[in-house]
């Protein structure tokens, strides 16, 4: 079964951090190291990460089909700033994971816990909804 | 360039999709069914997948003695991801136009739902 495991931010935590480089090194190779351990599992569908909010633009169409952009967004919105799709056996493998994730070091090596979203992915539409 | 489209709403959002008419349902998946088949088309097509119901969904902080703490409780007013597309285009515009596309399909009484899409370029 497939989940997608997401990390959010608010828009005020969402740039580069302000740490010491050898603190961010740390945090990118612990990513590193967890997608080329879900890769050798076959657990890993896809991982990516999203450019920075500020890029951000949402969209509502607007008469005769012309796209209306706009970059303003509550202060309290919270932005993905990367996901992780993993094909696992139960659950609790998918908590697993996220647990891992929420774990990677942050200033001083000190695990950030931050929160992970973890959402079952639909095998295909329901069929009442084709 | 790629860009992730993402379309969420809140519970209730969900909640309010639930009491359209079947036949509005109908034409709302057959119009985001053609989207994707012209995005096929043009090659511009990555990737598009529907989340299962924010009911299933849990947030994981952190460990306990190796054990993910898990909690499904989230605040009111939460927006979830109720699915999203990813596309490869040349312009953010196009971007735009995909999303807006997106946007205008059909809600009950084949209303456009003009439902606010998120547009965020993958890093």
């Amino acid at each position: 079964m497939k989940y997608i495991l997401m990390m959010n931010t608010m828009r005020a935590g969402a740039g580069v951090p302000a740490w010491p480089k050898a603190d961010l090194q740390a945090h990118i190779a612990f990513m590193l190291n967890l997608n080329r351990d879900l890769r050798d599992s076959g657990e890993l569908v896809q991982a990516e990460g999203l450019s920075f909010p500020d890029q951000a633009r949402q969209v509502r169409a607007g008469k005769d089909g012309v796209p209306i952009t706009d970059g303003v967004f509550p202060e309290s919105k919270e932005f993905l700033a990367g996901f992780w799709i993993v094909d696992v056996d139960s659950p609790d493998r998918a908590y697993a994971i996220a647990a891992r994730i929420s774990a990677a070091p942050g200033p001083g090596g000190a695990p950030l816990n931050m929160p992970i979203e973890v959402r079952p992915i639909m095998s295909a539409p329901p069929p009442e909804m084709l | 360039m790629k860009y992730i489209l993402l379309m969420s709403s809140t519970k209730a959002g969900v909640s309010g999709y639930r009491t359209w008419a079947q036949s509005d349902r109908d034409t709302h998946m057959q119009t985001l069914g053609a989207i994707v088949k012209g995005l096929v088309e043009t090659g511009e097509f990555v990737a598009t997948q529907p989340l299962a119901e924010p009911t299933e969904a849990k947030v994981v902080r952190g460990e306990n003695n190796g054990l993910p703490v898990t909690d499904g409780v989230f605040p009111e007013a939460k927006e979830f991801l109720l699915g999203y597309w990813i596309v490869d285009v040349d312009s953010p515009e196009r971007a735009y136009a995909i999303a807006g596309r997106i946007s205008a399909a059909p809600g009950p009484g084949g209303i456009p739902t003009n439902m606010p899409i998120e547009v965020r370029r993958f890093a």
